[in-house]
């Protein structure tokens, strides 16, 4: 067993120190506007229907329920529209992710004006976090995909506890919520009541194009579209699912470690 | 078709002509109408005296259609002969009820309860028709698989009180657990009823995360619901986008070219393989078995890492696509896999050495959590759960679909039903699938990799099914017109196992069922759609 445990050198890659050494994968999609005829084939293939032109008439994606299936690569007969493998994509403003407005649905969050007020205090607590952080995984609604991604930070190749960060069992020893799926009805309440355990200040990270904005499962009569219809949300990671070092990428962005240097 | 007539001949026997008017489709399905007063005589003949199973059971509301009524199918599974019996029973309008016949099958006791939810359907003697999709934050009346529902309409809130199965006795006490659990894993309510350490009970509340699927598939492009059948559990993107495409190829007709099949059955298996390579690791986790998990885990790493490179998503989303399979992601990759394969196989064999010879894993899965043989067949467990227990049922085998009818290969056959076995059946069928790649990758021959579909005939149905890692996936699919999708029903093997689960931890210890549950490893998402 002794030899087993040292067969193999380390496997923890060195990510986001340096970056990844990996083959081609579908990141984020892209449509140039040079190339494109037009015709409009991509905006009636999409299946979550995140293809837009806005106002001007420029086409464009809406990152945030982009589902990354490389269908508009496949219509697109002049070329325009292809896969990049371009995976950092979180942003803490969900405005930044869309071409076209945001329309949210009614919003019903508890006690946002409190939230506001915390705003301030939130950005000095963070230099606390910056040693560590403990994180609560609920699924409000996904495919399992992002619940799978999300443990895959947990194995050799990723090894998250490098940074300080840990996965704790409940909400009320948790510094971030980490939030996957659309926010189904019969996971609402839990989710509040999840939102309301954990001590202030508190983190939300949603994953996945569900969370987002409700990704191909939107106005169903059984989900929310995404979970900042019930939540407020600091950092949104787009994907369906996102990578492992993209959901890194996004926890590490909500403690402002990445970016600056 | 000698099968067919066959059964045609049995049903004649066991009935007379009057019930039977049947037409053959798609090689293998007979359908047949039958009547109120006949179908328990018909199911008792099938299920009990014939020893089929029933795979699947649904509601339709063909209130559009001509017939203008709405429907009940069942289907029933030869295993023996490979053929499935889909028998359509039309539901009386103004009663909207029609025999239960969860008394002698009691599989299908959550199938009519899942019908009384969605279509408002009830089932006559079925005494358990309490709610199970909805909790009871949904009103009573709305039955959103009606085709009168609008998809997007969210009803108000509703607050009913949740029931539970009471325990009464001395010492008996409450443990309610989840939604939210202390896992990374998908949210589900727990009620043991327990007396000292044993559980005596549990009922597992379900539906979380039910999201509708059936619901927004309707009307939607037949391609365009693909990307949804992707989705509808995570981890088995493959199998249910295989189930989809298997139907929708049906209904159009069309036959995929024979590299596409092979390549087909390589991503079935590598699917099988990064699942149930994480299934144990977990297992060896609740055990407290550090350097078991991170040897799994790693492995697992391996597969997502070697997928990845071959087909560019790490959960084989967009490889499929009704007709074939989307580009030819094998070409230049074979050398590759089967490099990957040798290391997996040499690495698993090693570690299993190890881990069973470690009193440390055999004390805590040997005899826990066993299911009966006779439970598992009157649930209809199904995969590697059915399979621990003495079913030697594999749909790659009794249903041949792709490439499987001419490949080698063996079912692993356990009998005592206990994590052990469940997790021995996946150590098996982990060097069964790395034997099917390499085999597949050895018949592979060039040519085209995808049949173009561009047309679904309108009010067509037909069965996909697939083994998928967890067991047999079967879905089923009528076409509307202009391409779209008239009704989709799925039924992943979480649905049937689940309440095997519950029967399982019977008699267990609190602490052991975590390990239970993962030896099972049970997709909410595909049992909650």
């Amino acid at each position: 067993m002794i030899k087993k445990i040292i067969q193999y050198p380390r496997l923890t890659q060195k990510y986001p120190k340096k970056p990844l050494d990996l083959p081609d994968f579908i990141g984020k999609p892209e449509i140039d506007n040079s190339k494109c005829t037009g015709c409009n084939e991509c905006i009636s293939a999409c299946p979550s229907g995140c293809i837009v032109r806005d106002e001007k008439g420029v086409i464009g994606i809406n990152l945030d329920e982009c589902i990354f299936c490389a269908r508009c690569e496949d219509v697109c007969a002049s070329g325009a529209a292809r896969m990049t493998s371009e995976f950092e994509l979180a942003q803490k403003d969900r405005r930044l992710l869309r071409k076209t407005p945001l329309v949210i649905e009614e919003r019903d969050i508890p006690d946002e004006r409190y939230e506001l007020i915390q705003r301030e205090v939130k950005e000095k607590i963070k230099k606390i976090y910056g040693r560590s952080l403990q994180i609560r995984v609920v699924d409000a609604g996904s495919c399992n995909g992002c619940d799978y991604e999300i443990n895959g930070l947990n194995n050799p190749f990723n090894d998250i506890e490098r940074f300080g960060i840990r996965f704790v069992p409940s909400p009320r020893h948790a510094d971030m919520l980490l939030v996957t799926g659309t926010a189904t009805r019969n996971m609402e309440l839990a989710l509040i009541k999840t939102y309301n355990a954990t001590p202030d200040p508190k983190l939300v990270v949603a994953v996945g194009a569900c969370a987002c904005s409700g990704g191909i499962f939107r106005d169903n009569y059984a989900t929310r579209n995404g979970i900042d219809c019930i939540v407020p949300v600091d950092v949104y990671v787009p994907g369906c699912p996102p990578r492992p070092h993209a959901i890194l990428y996004g926890i590490l962005k909500a403690l402002d470690r990445v970016g600056k240097k | 078709m000698k099968k067919m007539e066959d059964i045609i001949e049995e049903l004649r026997a066991g009935f007379g002509e009057s019930c039977l008017n049947y037409n053959i489709v798609h090689e293998n399905e007979m359908r047949i109408g039958v009547n109120e007063v006949d179908v328990r005589r018909m199911a008792e003949l099938l299920c009990r005296d014939k020893g089929m199973k029933l795979a699947c059971m649904f509601a339709s509301d063909e209130t559009l259609l001509p017939s203008g009524e709405f429907a009940i199918y069942y289907v029933f599974a030869d295993a023996e002969r490979g053929a499935f019996i889909i028998a359509r029973m039309a539901v009386d309008s103004e009663k909207m009820s029609y025999p239960s016949v969860s008394d002698f099958i009691h599989s299908a006791s959550f199938y009519e309860r899942e019908i009384h939810d969605l279509f408002g359907i009830k089932a006559e003697g079925n005494e358990s028709l309490k709610p199970m999709v909805f909790h009871g934050n949904w009103p009573e009346g709305e039955y959103p698989l009606r085709k009168t529902y609008d998809r997007s309409r969210k009803p108000a809130f509703a607050s009913r009180r949740q029931e539970f199965m009471k325990v009464k006795g001395e010492g008996v006490y409450e443990i309610p657990v989840g939604p939210v659990h202390a896992g990374i894993i998908e949210p589900g309510h727990f009620r043991f009823s327990v007396a000292g350490e044993p559980i005596i009970n549990l009922e597992a509340q379900l539906y979380f995360v039910h999201k509708g699927i059936e619901k927004m598939c309707e009307g939607m492009d037949f391609k365009k619901c693909f990307y949804v059948s992707e989705r509808i559990s995570g981890d088995e993107t493959f199998s249910n986008a295989l189930a989809y495409c298997q139907a929708v190829e049906k209904i159009a007709g069309v036959q995929i070219p024979r590299r596409a099949q092979i390549t087909r059955v390589i991503f079935a298996e590598l699917e099988r393989l990064t699942s149930h390579l994480g299934d144990i690791g977990g297992v060896c986790l609740d055990i407290g078995y550090g350097f078991a998990t991170f040897q799994f885990r790693m492995m697992r790493g391996w597969t997502y890492q070697l997928v990845e490179a071959v087909c560019t998503s790490r959960f084989l989303r967009s490889v499929n696509t009704p007709g074939g399979v989307r580009k030819d992601f094998l070409e230049g990759n074979e050398k590759r896999i089967i490099e990957m394969m040798i290391k997996i196989e040499k690495e698993l064999l090693e570690t299993i050495d190890i881990i069973k010879a470690k009193s440390l894993y055999i004390d805590r899965v040997e005899n826990t959590g066993t299911l009966k043989k006779k439970t598992a067949i009157d649930l209809n467990a199904t995969g590697p759960a059915g399979r621990a227990s003495g079913v030697h049922y594999d749909v790659r085998k009794s249903f041949p679909y792709e490439a499987y009818g001419d490949m080698e290969f063996e079912v692993s056959m356990h009998n005592n039903g206990d994590v052990n076995c469940r997790l021995n059946v996946k150590l098996e069928e982990c060097i069964q699938s790395i034997k099917l790649i390499m085999q597949g990758i050895n018949m592979l021959e060039s040519g085209s990799m995808c049949s173009k579909i561009d047309f679904l005939p309108p009010y067509v149905s037909a069965l996909g099914y697939t083994e998928s890692p967890r067991g047999e996936n079967i879905h089923w699919i009528m076409s509307g017109e202009n391409n779209d999708i008239y009704r989709y029903k799925v039924r992943t093997p979480s649905f049937c196992n689940w309440p095997a689960l519950c029967e399982a931890v019977r008699g267990n210890i609190v602490p052991d069922f975590p390990i239970i549950n993962k030896s099972f490893n049970l997709s909410y998402a595909g049992n909650d759609l």
